[in-house]
């Protein structure tokens, strides 16, 4: 029998019964759209974390100090700092030789004293200032999608700018502002410089007011303001040119407060450490960290294909149980088509491909319903992001893999079920056409 | 639906008005067949022994479970032989097993059920194409189809699926689709008996003319006697036995 025959009868066969036909297919689709929405939602999901470890984030991040490192500094995650080292040009520049590192983004803090709205007139009618102490920490702008910030409102300064200004939550705690409030409004800095007078050393400011365009939060370092490296490198000249300030304002020694230290992937995150450590600064990185989150990731993974896939089985159980109603029910019509001169293996071949068009209509089904489950859970999460001040993440993206998987995998598993009907057909005896009504 | 057909296969205009060609010849010999009912092995048949000239028409009649849709099935090529000796025409069918056994209906036999055996869910047309493309795998499968139902006086209702039909006519689509493998050997198992008179007749008519026609032997299970009388040999089996 040829396969255009085998396939005809396939599909009326299919028709006779359109509402067996109908339920096993929509048993199938359920299953399949179970697997395929967990598969998108985690697969999604653990891309955005994966990239958000990666790209930025803590994952291949390493801050370094300027410090020198113990003996343990390689066997721990955290800080191992013992005495001062400075961080220079020489030595950011060694770092970005190494092929396990992208990138060496150097930090530059500067000590600051804050002041939020209101100023003036009405600054004076309240009794306490909001005045407070901080750290200004200054980036290359250009490379802040490699630092680990967060945007959560607004956006980051312009590149080199000396008027804008980014702020934590730290910042909105003393200034009593919320995240959206703070979006536009001025702020006060003043960048210390200390003195000899004739009564001894003194402080004196260089005031500077920047708009407030962001707010983030970030690993960079310890600041609730941060600035361009312009605007610090500002600050620091304006530091040197003064005297030794004593332990409230003692003069910068190392050229950079910090630097983060991108690895090229989290596999070379060890290397990239090895090679801070080699060179002697205390480092911290969440390497350990990061390992155990994508073991976490993948049980997760293990986990939500166990589920897709127990409901497939119990889909290819609904396959297989309906072809063999099929079978039993088609005994006469087997039997005179072996009569009239069908081999074993054509029968066979006419149920497998019912079981094929069953898993297959399921499979398409089944991913055009999950892929619109995903869809709404990842709009779902976007609003409860939004909500929450927090970017949103990018929905709507197709696996590909995911998707042939599906598909294909279901016809396949529909015809692994369709199998055992397949050759209980095969091996009926053409005797079975004799038999009466 | 387009079943692909054969060239090779010759139309049933090519065969109309053809000189009566030698079907194939039966020979059964001490054939005994057994089937299992629960765990009890029941004898079927007892020592059967038959001869049938090749284009003869014989007439198989005896009571319900006498053996006669077994003796069938065995000359059909449905079951294996168990003992004794059964060949038609140069086929050895004790010997044939499988897919050979397959391809001696496929190349030599022509079934008519009592029930018709058509498959509801295909036209007239289809139900003789899918038989021509198990018969041969070369195209022209619908040419051969029309022909045949053309032959069988059902041009007409080529698209009509068995349930639009009437018992006769059904009847007359499967004797069409006998024909797709020009048989040597047909093989008629009460073909009549869910017809009416009439009907029943004209279906012995066209079964008859085709025997005539084409040279086929003609084998007939039938209960009814009036059937029985029109052919040229009648054999009667009762209880496994063939008394005459």
């Amino acid at each position: 029998m040829s396969w255009t025959a085998s396939l005809t009868l396939a599909l009326r066969s299919l028709g006779r019964r359109p509402g067996r036909t109908l339920l096993t297919v929509l048993a199938v689709a359920l299953g399949t759209t179970l697997l395929v929405a967990l598969g998108s939602v985690a697969s999604t999901a653990g891309s955005r974390i994966v990239s958000k470890l990666n790209n930025g984030g803590p994952g291949t991040a390493i801050k370094v100090a300027p410090s020198q490192a113990d003996s343990d500094q390689a066997y721990t995650d955290d800080l191992r700092a013992t005495t001062p080292k400075p961080i220079t040009e020489a030595s950011v520049n060694t770092l970005r030789q190494s092929t396990s590192i992208t990138a060496v983004v150097p930090v530059m803090a500067a000590p600051v004293l804050v002041v939020s709205p209101p100023f003036g007139a009405a600054a004076a009618a309240i009794s306490s200032a909001p005045a407070f102490n901080n750290t200004m920490l200054g980036v290359d702008m250009r490379q802040a999608n490699n630092l680990p910030i967060t945007m959560l409102a607004g956006r980051l300064p312009g590149n080199a700018s000396l008027d804008e200004i980014a702020v934590t939550e730290t910042y909105l705690d003393h200034s009593g502002m919320s995240v959206s409030g703070v979006l536009g409004t001025l702020v006060e800095i003043a960048e210390p410089q200390a003195f000899q007078s004739q009564t001894g050393i003194q402080f004196r400011g260089r005031w500077i007011k920047a708009t407030i365009v962001g707010v983030v939060s970030q690993q960079v370092g310890s600041g609730a303001l941060l600035v361009p490296i312009e605007q610090t490198r500002l600050a620091r000249q304006w530091a040197l040119a003064g005297v030794d300030g004593g332990d409230a304002f003692p003069l910068p020694t190392s050229p950079y407060s910090g630097m983060i230290v991108l690895a090229a992937s989290l596999d070379q995150l060890h290397t990239a450490r090895q090679a801070v450590t080699e060179l002697g600064y205390a480092n911290s990185a969440a390497e350990h960290l990061v390992t155990s989150v994508l073991r976490y990731l993948r049980v997760v993974d293990i986990v939500l294909a166990g589920i897709g896939a127990i409901a497939l089985g119990i889909a290819g159980l609904g396959v297989a149980n309906a072809l063999l109603a099929a079978v039993r029910e088609r005994r006469r019509e087997i039997g005179v088509l072996k009569a009239i001169g069908a081999r074993d293996r054509d029968i066979a071949r006419w149920f497998l491909l019912e079981a094929f068009g069953v898993g297959l209509a399921g499979g398409m089904l089944g991913t055009l319903s999950g892929l619109l489950i995903a869809l709404w859970v990842g709009i779902s999460v976007n609003d409860y992001l939004v909500q929450q001040g927090l970017q949103s993440i990018q929905v709507g993206d197709l696996s590909w893999p995911l998707l042939s998987v599906a598909i294909g995998g279901t016809s396949a598993l529909a015809m692994a079920a369709g199998i055992v009907p397949a050759l209980k057909a095969a091996q009926l005896a053409p005797r079975e056409a004799m038999a009466a009504p | 639906m387009h079943l692909p057909g054969s060239d090779a296969a010759p139309s049933a205009h090519a065969v109309q008005g053809r000189v009566a060609r030698l079907g194939s010849a039966i020979h059964v010999e001490g054939l005994n067949h057994w089937y299992r009912s629960g765990r009890a092995s029941v004898q079927a048949l007892h020592r059967i022994s038959l001869d049938v000239p090749a284009g003869g028409y014989v007439a198989l009649t005896g009571p319900s479970g006498a053996g006669k849709s077994t003796l069938l099935s065995l000359i059909g090529g449905l079951e294996r032989p168990q003992q004794g000796g059964l060949r038609v025409g140069e086929h050895n069918l004790t010997g044939l097993r499988g897919d050979a056994l397959a391809a001696y209906r496929r190349g030599t036999v022509g079934f008519v059920f009592q029930h018709f055996g058509l498959l509801d869910l295909l036209s007239a047309r289809e139900n003789i194409e899918l038989a021509a493309a198990l018969a041969s795998p070369a195209p022209d499968h619908r040419r051969l189809a029309l022909s045949l139902l053309n032959e069988v006086g059902l041009s007409a209702r080529a698209e009509h699926r068995p349930g639009e039909l009437s018992g006769g006519e059904r009847q007359r689509v499967a004797i069409g689709r006998a024909l797709v493998n020009d048989p040597s050997l047909i093989l008629a198992d009460e073909p009549t008996g869910n017809l009416d008179s009439e009907s029943a007749m004209r279906v012995l008519d066209l079964l008859e003319r085709i025997h005539s026609e084409r040279g086929c032997t003609l084998v007939v299970v039938t209960h009814n006697e009036a059937v029985a009388e029109r052919a040229e040999r009648r054999h009667r089996l009762d209880d496994g036995r063939l008394l005459s």
